[in-house]
């Protein structure tokens, strides 16, 4: 997979994050959304990546989860909470991925999983997070997934 | 309920330990006729890829911590001169005392053989440099020597079959039965113990023979330092000159035997003057058996 | 009601003992298994069971932690119903084991041979993970328990459940990841697949839910909530089945009709309202769950007939099942009528005890909230981030001793490798610390004494596993004596050659023993002191080389008598030199040899 691709990725999960959370919240709506996103991606992962490298076994799942922590900022209430949850959905994706692949006789990507680790945890301190603390946070994600 | 467990498999050794007594002994023939069996069965060959010499790249992989080991015995088999006859089985399963199996299991080609001929071609454990069943096992008790052999240690085995399932040859035996029991096992040779049920075995590369040797030499160098007789050599050992069961039984020299990282063994003298292959399934995990063909 | 369940229970669960009974005694041959892919239905239920043990915990934990009310008779018996799926899933690995007096070596401990178990190995993360998963479980179960036994006492013991709830959160998803795992990490085809974690996450829950709607039936009661949960877990599943599919290729049809097809009947409201075909369907979740779960681990094509049941299986395939779910009916129904007092207690305040209780709660804690605290006094950081502070030292410190007991073992432990067991410890250390104080003051003496005394017994299984089982001398047969290696060789040489060859591996060339091969094998063997072997006398020590002693190897059948003699009078010439440093290169020399059993 080429790194534009590999961008154009991130690009695709950054529009569809903003169709979660609108309106009221129902469960049944939200979570279809959400597999239909999931559906995309697997649909992205194919048409753009090779099935047979095993680091595309994880790609719509790492995916989703970044699409859950750009979704997670437009939230309403228990922000900083879900911010949080979806920082740690995406670090556990990564975690154990790369675990698995590890002993597939893959490196592990340590300077992603601490950056990922990193910016979760420090989240978890924000008291108020604001418009440009949004921006900062978004703009991190999009610098861990597309050069980590 | 759990203590009926417990009394349960407590009395699994009793049971079984005292019914020694009265068992009976397979025959040679016996020996015979099931590695007649398992060859002309035979199974699903492997696809070959080619690799570079074991020990030519030191691999970061490489599940043993000293690198600086001046030994790693390896195997070569020389495809171009093999014929599938199955004298190497016989002679494994004499030298390491490999049990028979049932008839049930030998019409589902499960046999406890150490070698395998998979679409004409003796296959064994690869003994790789990075194995896959050593990192799974629970209790360490598939562990790998300083001397580059994946080696077994029976009593630390729990038989939770991790590592049979996890090696991509399935070269993984596991003890189903109580061979001695059943009368299916028979000991030819007493260097090497019986494996009990509940236990997983493979090819050992005969590292009886080789701990023999070694002993030998440090004892000999031993009594030489002690004599105040000066030692041939650097005083280390090598491995030269001995031999596996198959590779000795092997009436076409097919089987090579020796040490990777020795120039001087027969080994590495005739491996460097052929093209190497390994199955593809264990070519990524630095694979100590490896297979010759054609010229280079 | 529930004395007939009692008796259903009992009905599969004698002809499951049986089974299980058989199972243990004949060890792994038979059930029905392969040699390529060696592991069979006891790993599958493992993996069923340990999926289903989810349902409580996320329902309480994980909901009281995300503010989701849940009333109290649910939420308990989601826990009750989790405690005992993990006491079966316990039971089956050990099942599965071909020698299953040697399973306390998993424990990641140092023992008393000096071994380590191989960190690497996802079973170790396995045995970590679910027995501390067991261990809080029934902690938060009994923390239910007293809160709504005793309200006078509530405020303490509320707070900490809501602490512990976020130590519980993590720690369940975290248990199936590691079981997941054990999949993952290797190199079976079926198996790849490094979405396995969440895959496994997604069965676990999506069959807990059904395992939990399925009992509500039983009580006649209903909370819509986990129903729409469980539609949307199937839906969850096809999707990762699909990504599995396009994958691998393989697909488990029977599981898909019934795991993922047959839920979908929840959307026509006359099922939903019915008791009888809600049940039913919670039901054909359940089997298409235990279905994937055996085709997931034996994929071949003759055992993936009906996705795993066919003629290669035997009766105990069938009586191990049926132990694990009569096992469970029978245990949860006599442990709900135990209690049905405390479960049923607030019939009339069902369904918004909790919310009550965490309203007033969480006023006071909004309360708490706005006063100004300096950094490293608030509550939430004395409350849990501090005993959570404190498990992350104890488990770096165990890892640091994990990978420094392995260093000298050739077994290189990565830095990933440790992560699985760390967060375990990490939860186990904190909730103990949290817990602790509260849980001391609710109970009465005698239950401290009860606390103390499992304290004790907990200890005592560390120093069990450290103690390792004996290592039995190999049993003598009679085999003709063996020449050693050179004839030609003066006695007194030939016995220096005995002694290295077959005694120095133990005692060493010099009489001191060979340490690292003796921590690797056996306990440490009597120091060859000059006094010691004059104490023993000639003949008695011939008699230990001949025949053996606690964990000396008989020698009989090797060596003659009069080599033994020899041997005798050269360990006495060899014993003074005892406190002389002699340098030689040969003892220090590490000897990897294979186990004589």
């Amino acid at each position: 997979m080429t790194p534009l691709i590999h961008a154009l990725a991130c690009l695709l999960v950054l529009g569809l994050a903003s169709f979660l959370w609108r309106g009221k919240i129902t469960l049944l709506k939200e979570s279809l959304l959400i597999l239909a996103f999931f559906l995309l991606s697997v649909l992205f992962t194919i048409l753009a990546g090779d099935l047979r490298d095993p680091n595309m076994e994880l790609y719509p799942f790492r995916m989703l989860a970044l699409c859950l922590c750009f979704s997670a900022t437009t939230l309403h209430s228990k922000r900083r909470r879900y911010l949080v949850l979806a920082q740690v959905f995406w670090l556990w994706v990564e975690l154990f991925g790369s675990l698995a692949l590890f002993y597939r006789g893959f490196d592990v990507p340590w300077l992603r999983l601490v950056a990922i680790g990193g910016i979760a945890f420090g989240s978890s301190f924000l008291s108020r997070i604001n418009r440009e603390m949004e921006f900062c946070l978004m703009v991190f994600w999009i610098a861990v997934w597309t050069f980590f | 309920m759990m203590a009926a467990g417990f009394a349960l498999f407590g009395c699994r050794d009793g049971l079984l330990g005292s019914s020694s007594g009265s068992r009976k002994l397979p025959t040679l023939g016996d020996f015979e006729d099931e590695v007649r069996r398992a060859v002309a069965q035979g199974g699903r060959g492997f696809e070959l890829v080619k690799v570079p010499m074991p020990g030519s790249i030191k691999s970061s992989l490489s599940t043993v911590r000293s690198q600086d080991s001046a030994n790693r015995f390896g195997m070569a088999i020389d495809l171009d001169v093999c014929d599938g006859c199955g004298k190497c089985i016989l002679a494994c399963n004499m030298e390491n005392n490999v049990p028979l199996v049932t008839e049930d299991e030998a019409a589902k080609n499960r046999f406890m053989h150490w070698i395998q001929i998979c679409g004409g071609v003796p296959f064994m454990c690869a003994h790789c440099g990075d194995a896959p069943c050593e990192k799974v096992c629970p209790t360490g008790a598939a562990n790998h020597t300083p001397d580059g052999l994946s080696a077994m240690m029976y009593k630390r085995c729990t038989g939770s079959r991790f590592c049979g399932a996890n090696c991509p040859l399935h070269a993984r035996k596991f003890n189903f039965n109580d061979a001695q029991a059943l009368g299916l096992a028979r000991k030819f040779n007493d260097e090497v113990p019986q494996r009990g049920k509940g236990v997983m075995e493979k090819c050992s590369m005969c590292l009886q023979r080789l701990q023999n040797d070694r002993l030998r030499f440090k004892t000999e160098v031993g009594v030489a330092k002690a004599a105040g007789v000066p030692v041939l050599g650097s005083g280390e050992w090598r491995g030269r000159g001995v031999q596996t069961a198959c590779s000795e039984a092997c009436s076409k020299h097919a089987i090579i035997f020796g040490n990777w990282l020795d120039e001087n063994s027969e080994l590495v003298k005739v491996a460097s003057r052929r093209e190497l292959y390994a199955p593809s399934v264990v070519a990524g995990l630095d694979p100590s058996v490896v297979y010759m063909r054609g010229r280079r | 009601m529930f004395r007939l369940l009692m008796y259903i229970g009992l009905a599969f669960l004698v002809p499951g003992l049986a089974a299980v009974g058989f199972a243990v005694y004949e060890g792994p041959v038979s059930w029905g298994v392969d040699a390529v892919t060696f592991w069979g239905v006891p790993v599958s239920l493992f993996v069923f069971w340990i999926g289903l043990a989810h349902a409580g915990t996320l329902l309480s934990a994980i909901f009281l932690a995300l503010n989701v009310s849940m009333d109290r008779r649910t939420a308990l018996l989601a826990e009750l119903s989790t405690l005992v799926c993990l006491i079966i899933a316990a039971i089956y690995p050990l099942i599965h084991l071909g020698v299953i007096g040697n399973f306390y070596m998993v424990a990641p401990l140092l023992d008393a041979r000096g071994n380590f178990a191989n960190v690497r190995s996802p079973l170790v993360w396995d045995f970590c993970c679910i027995a501390v998963y067991g261990l809080l479980s029934l902690l938060f179960f009994v923390l239910h328990l007293i809160g709504g036994a005793k309200s006078n006492m509530l405020d303490g013991i509320v707070k900490i459940r809501r602490s512990m709830a976020w130590l519980l959160f993590p720690l369940v998803l975290w248990v199936h990841t590691i079981v997941s795992l054990d999949f993952a990490t290797t190199f079976v085809p079926e198996w790849r697949g490094a979405f396995f974690p969440a895959y496994f996450i997604a069965g676990a829950i999506f069959s807990g839910l059904a395992m939990v709607n399925l009992l509500l039936c039983v009580e006649n009661y209903r909370v819509r909530l986990l129903e729409k949960l469980m539609l949307v877990g199937s839906w969850v599943l096809c999707a990762l089945w699909l990504w599995n599919f396009l994958l691998k290729g393989d697909f488990c049809v029977s599981a898909f009709v019934f795991a993922g097809v047959l839920p979908q009947f929840l959307l026509v409201e006359n099922v939903r309202e019915s008791r009888i075909l809600r049940s039913m369907v919670c039901f054909s979740i359940l089997l298409g769950m235990l279905l994937e779960r055996i085709f997931l681990v034996a994929p071949t094509p003759q055992v993936s007939a009906l996705a795993g049941i066919s003629d290669s299986s035997r009766w105990v395939d069938w009586g191990l099942i049926a132990f694990g779910v009569g096992c469970f009916i029978h245990l949860f129904f006599a442990v709900r009528r135990w209690l049905s007092k405390p479960i049923e207690n607030d019939e009339i305040l069902m369904g918004d005890v909790d919310e009550v209780k965490e309203s007033e709660e969480s006023a006071s804690e909004r309360n708490a909230r706005a006063k100004y605290f300096p950094p490293l006094t608030t509550p939430e950081y004395r409350v849990l981030r501090l005993p959570v502070l404190f498990g992350i030292l104890v488990s770096l410190l165990f890892c640091i001793w994990t990978v420094s007991s392995n260093a000298d073992s050739n077994i290189q432990v990565s830095l990933i490798s440790v992560v699985p067991v760390f967060f375990p410890i990490v939860v186990l250390v904190a909730s103990v610390i949290l817990c602790a104080k509260p849980l001391w003051y609710v109970f009465e003496s005698r239950a401290r004494w009860c606390f103390v005394g499992v304290c004790v017994l907990l200890a005592g299984l560390f120093g069990a596993f450290y103690a390792g089982g004996s290592s039995m001398p190999a049993a003598s047969e009679s085999r003709e004596t063996r020449a050693e290696h050179a004839e030609d060789m003066n006695s007194y040489a030939r016995t220096i050659m005995i002694w290295n060859s077959r005694c120095s591996a133990c005692h060493g060339v010099d009489g001191k023993f060979n340490e690292k091969f003796i921590r690797e094998f056996y306990p440490v063997p009597q120091k060859l002191t000059q006094q010691r072997l004059d104490s023993l006398g000639l003949d008695s020590l011939v008699k230990v080389v001949l025949k053996g002693r606690v964990n000396m190897n008989p020698y009989g059948d090797r060596l003659s008598e009069d080599d033994a003699r020899a041997l005798v009078r050269y360990m006495r010439s060899i014993a003074p030199i005892d406190s002389v440093v002699i340098e030689d290169s040969l003892a220090t020399d590490s000897i990897p040899v294979e186990v004589v059993p």
